[in-house]
């Protein structure tokens, strides 16, 4: 027998909004991260993203060690650009104590971060890729590239993922008499994994089905929402700290900074894949310019001292702006320490920017942001 | 300009020109200290100016602080700080604004409403800090979702406390190393006398550390002074040891250690015969013989004692 449905004559129906939960295990977020859509049919009408799953207290953890302990958490903080990390501390570090690292270990930094920014980005080509429904096509590719660059730290750093390579004043120890025919090596199978992705993803059909237009962000609204790095760069503002406020050595290379049109996600994937060209650029002048010598700083002190002050250092990572703000009141732990989060920033605009779009878009939206878990919740 | 905070003696003046001085010509009449930091100019105002103080870095054109790139809480331990870091995109310069305000009152008003970006720092300021961000939309914890209860980031709040839960633990893992050595034969004193030393050996290198640096020694020297400290501890430990094999005899010898002792008696005895019948000048033979009977000797004496 058939269910009759019948509907009391006289009784005015309501459409609800219903709540969605995404996460905190789920394939789209990229870790553990949570987000309660409420939707109204496929349309979002609200998003609650849920952050802090990964919350360890890095900054007070970090604030218990000494200058040299506290490199570690770095590492753990942004686990797909390490490198870039440490870099933004270990100078923040310096810039306090008044040290100047020598030449070579500048260079070997740069070369360093460069190359962990592409392999970052080949990270979020992977991933992005899987988000949008494309596994096979980009995946794959991006992962067997991103090896090579990792077997190159594996080799200089003896880790994989958590190298604690930088110190303040230079480096741990020296690269391998083979860096630069090592790094050549990468770099050229790097300049054909780009030209892959390439043709792999900028024309697919899907892909730009899926991300032209998708929640485009004009300049204004990016700068009051704090998006950095490729996110704002996406929406047409020429702005790279690398440029804007020179660190390191970044001020005697070459580099374009390449910017979107409509701010839309299309524009976030063009930037990044155009940032890892301009990335092997920069490698390559490095690598030429590399001079023998020293690569520590003379006349350290086993156990760092600071004295008082402070400093907010930033630095350009894969995400966008990093940030240190370390407080020194004398002695060898910092008083404060403050992590600057690019993605934990550029999350928190997650809610403005999929209001009024599809459940499916949110997703993409999010997975356009490249976050990394660790680096938001710290 | 009045000197608020003019009882710190290491405060660095920002060179003329520097923002500060912009600042000082937007808002005339708001009292505010500069100091120069590492990379940028940070500014200390009164908490009651503060929205005007940001309303005005954000909207003035000699300013315009489009940015806020981060916001900090800082514990001074007798007042809580937040720093709020500016960026202007349009003209390429930063500063920090800084704001105090006592720990038991730790109200602040909101700039959520001038950089939407601040609602989450602000979020995670309260939640760490404990600060109540007057006019927030939204202040609900950020980065646990039912809050804590207490505020981790506080210099006052320990890293790790022994949670109740876990003296229970503790407790029983204690009493599981116990019984696996009971179990194992090994003497619980003795597992006692190795901890009882391992605390004063730290105790000895704490100290002789401290020396070192008081004296204004360094790297290789202080870990000789280390080293030293450590040594004439062992040899006191050493000492007060001595006693104890002297009870030793009374326990029946086993076997094993009685053949080695009369194997070392052996090797003791060939050793001087041999020195004794080189110094006469003895041939090898008359030597060999010597040992020989040396040997006899001995063999007899220990049978008949």
């Amino acid at each position: 027998m058939a269910t009759e449905y019948s509907v009391t004559p006289g009784k005015d129906l309501e459409t609800i909004d219903i709540n969605v939960n995404v996460g905190p295990q789920h394939p789209a977020t990229h870790g553990v991260f949570r987000m309660v859509l409420t939707v109204d049919g496929e349309q979002v009408v609200d998003v609650d993203p849920i952050i802090g799953y990964m919350h360890r207290g890095a900054e007070k953890l970090s604030e218990n060690c000494d200058y040299r302990q506290a490199i570690g958490y770095q590492d753990r903080t942004d686990y797909l650009a390490q490198f870039n990390t440490e870099l933004c501390y270990v100078q923040a570090v310096e810039k306090l104590a008044g040290i100047e690292p020598p030449e070579r270990a500048e260079y070997i930094r740069v070369i360093l971060a460069e190359l962990n920014r592409i392999a970052s980005h080949y990270m979020f080509m992977g991933a992005f890729g899987t988000d949008i429904g494309v596994f096979g096509t980009a995946f794959m590719y991006t992962f067997r590239d991103r090896e090579i660059i990792q077997d190159l730290f594996e080799e200089i750093t003896g880790e994989r993922m958590m190298y604690a390579y930088f110190r303040a004043g230079g480096v741990a120890w020296d690269v391998p008499e083979d860096f630069r025919e090592r790094c050549r090596e990468v770099l050229s199978a790097v300049r054909k994994g780009i030209g892959d992705i390439d043709g792999l993803m900028t024309d697919n059909e899907v892909i730009i089905a899926r991300c032209r237009g998708v929640s485009p962000v004009t300049p204004e609204d990016a700068i009051n929402w704090g998006l950095t790095g490729p996110m704002l760069r996406a929406t047409g503002l020429e702005h790279d700290v690398r440029r804007a406020e020179p660190y390191c050595i970044y001020d005697r290379f070459e580099f374009d900074i390449p910017t979107g049109i409509q701010g839309d996600v299309y524009d976030r994937y063009l930037v990044r894949l155009e940032e890892m060209r301009q990335s092997v650029r920069i490698v390559e002048q490095a690598l030429e310019g590399m001079p023998e010598g020293p690569i520590m700083a003379e006349g350290l002190k086993r156990t760092l001292r600071l004295p008082e002050g402070e400093v907010y250092m930033r630095n350009e990572t894969p995400r966008g702006e990093y940030g240190i703000y370390l407080i020194s009141k004398g002695g060898d732990k910092p008083y404060r320490l403050k992590i600057r989060s690019p993605a934990f920033s550029n999350l928190s605009a997650l809610r403005a920017m999929s209001i009024g779009s599809y459940v499916a878009d949110t997703i993409v939206t999010l997975g356009s942001i490249d976050i990394v878990l660790c680096e938001v919740d710290r | 300009m009045a000197q608020e905070r003019s009882q710190e003696t290491s405060v660095a003046e920002p060179p003329p020109g520097s923002v500060a001085d912009l600042f000082r010509e937007a808002l005339p009449g708001v009292q505010m200290s500069a100091e120069q930091t590492a990379l940028d100019v940070a500014i200390t105002v009164r908490r009651e100016d503060l929205i005007r103080v940001m309303q005005t870095a954000k909207e003035d054109e000699r300013l315009a602080f489009d940015f806020m790139r981060s916001l900090s809480g800082v514990d001074h331990l007798d007042e809580l700080e937040v720093v709020y870091h500016l960026y202007s995109y349009s003209l390429g310069h930063a500063v920090a604004i800084k704001v105090r305000c006592p720990p038991d009152d730790a109200h602040m008003p909101t700039i959520s409403h001038l950089w939407q970006t601040a609602n989450w720092h602000e979020r995670e300021a309260a939640e760490l800090f404990g600060f109540v961000f007057d006019g927030h939309p939204d202040l609900r914890p950020l980065l646990t979702e039912e809050g804590l209860g207490y505020y981790i980031m506080r210099k006052t709040h320990p890293l790790a406390e022994i949670e109740e839960w876990q003296e229970d633990y503790l407790k029983a893992a204690e009493e599981a190393v116990a019984q696996a050595a009971a179990e194992a034969g090994v003497p619980m004193d003795e597992r006692a006398r190795k901890i009882e030393l391992a605390q004063k050996k730290a105790v000895v290198i704490k100290k002789a550390r401290e020396e070192a640096r008081g004296r204004g020694l360094a790297g290789d020297e202080e870990r000789a002074a280390v080293k030293a400290a450590l040594k004439a501890l062992e040899e006191e430990e050493a000492a007060k040891a001595e006693p104890k094999p002297a009870e030793a005899p009374a326990k029946p010898a086993d076997d094993r250690a009685a053949k080695i002792a009369l194997a070392q008696k052996k090797a003791a005895l060939i050793k001087k015969t041999r020195d004794e019948a080189r110094a006469r000048g003895a041939s090898q033979e008359e030597e060999r013989q010597a040992v020989a009977e040396a040997l006899k000797a001995l063999a007899a004496e220990e049978k008949s004692g």
